[in-house]
């Protein structure tokens, strides 16, 4: 009898979650608006919102950042350096495994606002970085120049303890006699990382992408923050445009066109990933 | 089996219930009549409204007694308080009977049917016919001509100039520029003669929004032979428009010509709010093109606060672009208090409204925000310019003062010019930045609601 | 071997000092009584940063009223997870994957997207302006990731423990409590200290769903602090920063200590 014990989470979620979820389908096919003429009388209006939605340069602009924020600061950042930690701390001591996962996790504990601002601080033209890269004569405003690079290296800063952790609790059940066993074979640690350790943890990668990319593809107040989606749009991600369009525009109906652009782009990097590793629940 | 068809059915039954419940409709309107919900914005550095409305709260509960008015301030910035009240009047049962409203937002939701047309009330009210100053009262004005709200208060926008570096720069220090090329030349001037001085400060970049549409680009192209954003008479926007493309030439010379603040600076999330009225009273900027509000900033209790700020600055109006009729230029914005349309008790929140706005209380609240008066009775308040010497200057304005056109696609026209503005800002083409922003406007409000201009 | 150890330790070292960096501010700043935005030592030592954020109402109800969302929504999340994983990992259910791919799906779509139909559920509810109702709404977001976890941490305990206690007579429930919660208590704090996380960092959630300022959470109100213009009391923020993380910060060190000194994600991200 599987039903009782799942009968909290059905109507948790049909409630919460499907149910606007399925007036989001509904909504994107109208004008629906906060205020205005469409917010008493929404009228149905087609495709006309996903027409617009893929006509639009600013859309297009906006997904290929996305993508790149994505791919960036989640598959490359936080997915790398976190299987490195891991990896590096396997073998060490206390003291150095304390500190480290401490520092990193605390960057993760910490609120989005507050990590944003903190970010902020650093990065600034008058920022920490500044000071010190001041004294080589480098110092630069990263936020206008590099806004990006910017955003995504707040972004790993920030949530590489997940992945940290999801790689080290992997790690730890790995047989150690394979990896003794290639080690014997005279295999120098890349080798052996690559060939024996990786194959053995290859689902907890691929869920861990998962994971982090659907994670980061939501990712709104750190940018928001940091560069409001600017310079110029750089850094105007799927979510910062939808909020925008919502909220700041009352664009209902518009909004949640791109909101479920969203949710198909996380359907997509889900499917490739699993398809890719071909790896099953 | 039995177990799949309940399951099948919780689900169902989950799905549907937030379905119906957006359908929205049918809910009762707010509360009982003996209790009308007022509601405001309210911020740490901005503590007067709220003082204000429990100071209104007490002399309304004693007038009225057996009503209740219940303050429910929103603190937030300003686009959340917007979504916020917005969602908030969505449904009925939530929304308010009196709320704190901006000047730009009245028609948007007059027309999504949020507020109640209050000309009866006011027909009723000698305050509003003798003493409200009529260029004010189309803040409250839809394009359907009914009247929705009361202003509390206005403002209005030229340049603020540092005459210590005036005179450095052998400038007069009772300027009065004619054209867009004075403003441009003293620009210049400050620039040799004083190089670690920023000539000036205008809102400009992606963080500004509003104030760059509002104060920059606005401002500028009023005073062009386009002179409107919005023809009413064809009731078509005007786009794309001449006089538009030379506002953000004006933005690209000011920003080759290193006139104004840097792009990078323009950029920044916090740099305008943060450094700016600081920078201004170190003597660290020539002339700002800003509102008359800004001297909250310099007065004690404010961000930056300068002791001798009346003394140091000078105020005079921004001109038009060749100094043609009418010589010069000025937008006004402001606040309002509104109805909601679904109010229980009309009568209790107009009662509210007129004692909120009565002679005493709109001279109080326009002293503590800087804001100039909308009522005759009012102007005359020494308190006024006791706190403000210039604010005589800013009032002075408002008798030619033109309002933003406030229908429901103003915001994404705004945007679009945002957009102009920032990609000029960094470096784009004034001439194709205009044509985009044509093709945006067209794309917002239809291609059948635009002319050229 | 020395060069190769060397180098580890190296990187390690730099790594830590990278991540400590932004966070030199908020310690700088809080203590700072003309705060900047770069960590420099304090030029004007004071504590009247904290003096002014620690009273009732803008450090003291804010920070209590975030404790009831954050640890309301946690507990019945990990009620409610727990129960979920069972079937999900006990039984072969032919919708399982569906269900399971279909619920880590949404955690794609930020929750702001869903906040317009969520507040005319809630008022259709008659729950807005409620915390409880604020709290449920948290905990049924967090559903989905907290499921999918539960669900892999349960399938790294191996049914023959359950079994032997059913050929004692025990029902699936009593084995479920006695036998599978034990063993499951690390998985099940990962879980809980995530929601409390997720929740704690929310602002659009109560922002939009609450209305009276008094039950507000912290979340919100630290946007009180960017003033009308976006006017910022640096040295306030940091210090309101440091009072607002510390909660969670505590959390973590508590729960992890009690799992005996190792914050494990093992078992949960298996499939």
């Amino acid at each position: 009898m599987w039903l009782p014990p799942l009968a909290p989470s059905i109507v948790l979620l049909g409630l919460f979650v499907a149910g606007p979820i399925l007036w989001c389908f509904y909504a994107a096919f109208t004008n629906s608006a906060l205020s205005g003429i469409a917010a008493r009388r929404p009228r149905f209006v087609g495709l006309d919102n996903f027409t617009t939605a893929f006509t639009s340069p600013d859309v297009a602009a906006s997904l290929w950042l996305t993508v790149v924020f994505v791919l960036l600061s989640a598959v490359v950042g936080q997915n790398g350096l976190g299987i490195l930690l891991a990896v590096f701390m396997q073998h060490k001591g206390k003291v150095l495994r304390g500190i480290v996962g401490t520092v990193v996790v605390a960057a993760w504990v910490l609120p989005e606002v507050v990590a944003a601002f903190a970010i902020y601080a650093f990065l600034n033209a008058q920022g920490t970085l500044n000071e010190v890269l001041g004294w080589f004569g480098m110092s630069q405003n990263w936020l206008y120049t590099a806004p990006m690079l910017a955003v995504v290296l707040a972004n790993i800063w920030r949530g590489t303890a997940f992945s940290m952790l999801v790689y080290q609790a992997a790690l730890s059940e790995v047989p150690s006699d394979l990896v003794e066993a290639a080690q014997v074979d005279g295999a120098g640690p890349v080798r052996r990382f690559w060939h024996v350790v990786l194959p053995v943890i290859r689902r907890t990668v691929v869920t861990n992408l998962m994971l982090i990319t659907l994670q980061t593809l939501g990712v709104f107040g750190l940018i928001y923050v940091l560069t409001a989606g600017g310079p110029d749009n750089k850094t105007q991600t799927l979510p910062l445009l939808m909020y925008e369009q919502a909220f700041k525009f009352g664009q209902i109906g518009y909004g949640t066109a791109i909101a479920l652009v969203l949710l198909v782009l996380g359907a997509v990097f889900s499917v490739v990933y699993i398809r890719s590793l071909k790896a099953e629940v | 089996m039995r177990a799949r068809t309940i399951a099948a059915g919780l689900a169902v039954a989950a799905l549907t219930l937030p379905l119906a419940a957006c359908g929205g409709g049918g809910d009762s309107s707010s509360g009982d009549a003996k209790t009308i919900k007022i509601v405001y914005r309210n911020y740490s550095d901005f503590p007067q409204m709220d003082t204000f409305m429990k100071e209104v709260k007490k002399q309304f509960e004693a007038a009225n007694p057996g009503i209740t008015a219940q303050l429910t301030p929103v603190s937030s910035l300003d686009s959340d308080y917007l979504a916020k009240v917005q969602l908030m009047q969505r449904s009925p049962s939530t929304a308010p009977d009196v709320l704190f409203e901006d000047s730009f937002n009245v028609n948007a939701d007059a027309a999504a049917g949020y507020l109640l047309p209050i000309d009866d009330y006011l027909a009723k009210w000698p305050d509003w016919n003798s003493q409200f100053i009529p260029t004010t009262k189309q803040a409250g004005k839809a394009v359907d001509g009914k009247t929705y709200a009361v202003p509390m208060g206005t403002d209005s926008r030229g340049l603020w100039f540092n005459k210590d570096i005036f005179a450095k720069a052998g400038l007069p220090t009772d300027w009065q520029p004619k054209t867009w090329n004075d403003v441009l030349d003293a620009a210049r001037k400050i620039k040799q003669t004083q190089p670690d001085v920023e000539p000036m400060y205008l809102p400009l970049g992606k963080p500004a929004a509003e104030a760059m549409s509002m104060q920059t680009l606005e401002m500028l192209l009023y005073g062009t032979p386009t002179k409107n954003l919005y023809d009413e008479q064809a009731g078509k926007w005007v786009a794309p428009s001449k006089g538009f493309q030379d506002a953000l030439g004006y933005v690209q010379t000011v920003m080759k010509e290193n006139l104004a603040q840097t792009a990078a600076q323009a950029e920044d999330t916090q740099w305008a709010q943060t450094q700016m009225p600081l920078l201004m009273s170190q003597g660290k900027i020539g002339f700002m093109m800003d509102g008359g509000w800004y001297a909250r900033y310099w007065q004690d209790g404010g961000v930056a606060p300068w002791p001798n700020w009346s003394k140091t600055l000078g105020t005079t109006k921004f001109p038009t672009q060749n100094g043609q009729a009418p010589g010069n230029v000025t937008l006004s914005g402001g606040w309002t208090l509104a109805v909601g349309a679904s109010t229980g008790n009309p009568e209790a929140s107009m009662k509210f409204i007129e004692t909120a706005l009565n002679k005493e209380n709109s001279a109080s609240i326009d002293v503590a925000c800087s804001w100039l008066p909308v009522r005759e009775d009012v102007k005359a308040d020494p308190r006024l310019a006791a706190t403000d010497p210039t604010e005589p200057f800013w009032s002075s304005l408002v008798s030619f003062t033109r309002y933003r056109p406030t229908l429901a696609e103003y915001p994404q026209v705004s945007n679009a010019m945002d957009v102009a503005g920032d990609s000029v800002v960094n470096g784009g083409d004034p001439a194709q930045a205009a044509q985009q922003w044509a093709k945006d406007v067209a794309k917002a409000v239809g291609s059948d609601k635009v002319k050229t201009g | 071997m020395r060069g190769p150890r060397l180098v580890v330790n190296l990187v390690l070292l730099v790594v830590a000092v990278l991540f400590v960096a932004p966070l030199l501010w908020l310690l700088t700043a809080s203590f700072d009584a003309h705060g900047g935005l770069s960590a420099q030592v304090p030029g004007k030592f004071t504590l009247s940063n904290f003096g002014h954020i620690l009273t009732w109402d803008i450090g003291g109800r804010p920070l209590l009223n975030g404790l009831f969302i954050s640890g309301g929504a946690a507990i019945i999340v990990i009620v409610v997870a727990v129960l979920a994983a069972y079937p999900l990992s006990r039984y072969q259910l032919r919708f399982r994957r569906p269900f399971l791919y279909t619920i880590l799906f949404t955690t794609g779509l930020p929750v702001t997207a869903i906040m317009v139909p969520v507040y005319g559920l809630f008022v259709r509810l008659g729950l807005v302006d409620s915390l409880w109702g604020t709290t449920v709404f948290l905990a049924a977001t967090a559903l989905p990731m907290a499921i999918w976890m539960c669900k892999n941490f349960m399938d790294g305990i191996p049914v023959s423990l359950e079994e032997a206690a059913w050929v004692d007579g025990a029902s699936s429930m009593q084995a479920l409590r006695s036998i599978v919660l034990p063993l499951m208590a690390p998985g099940v704090a990962v879980v809980g200290i995530f929601t409390f996380i997720q929740a704690w960092g929310n602002f659009f959630v109560p922002f939009v769903l609450l209305l009276d300022p008094a039950k507000t959470p912290a979340s919100v109100n630290i946007y009180s602090f960017f003033g009308q213009n976006g006017l910022v009391a640096y040295g306030q923020l940091a210090a309101y920063s440091i009072l607002y993380t510390a909660p969670v910060l505590g959390l973590y060190l508590v729960v992890s200590r009690w799992l005996g000194g190792g914050f494990s994600m093992a078992g949960a991200v298996k499939a």
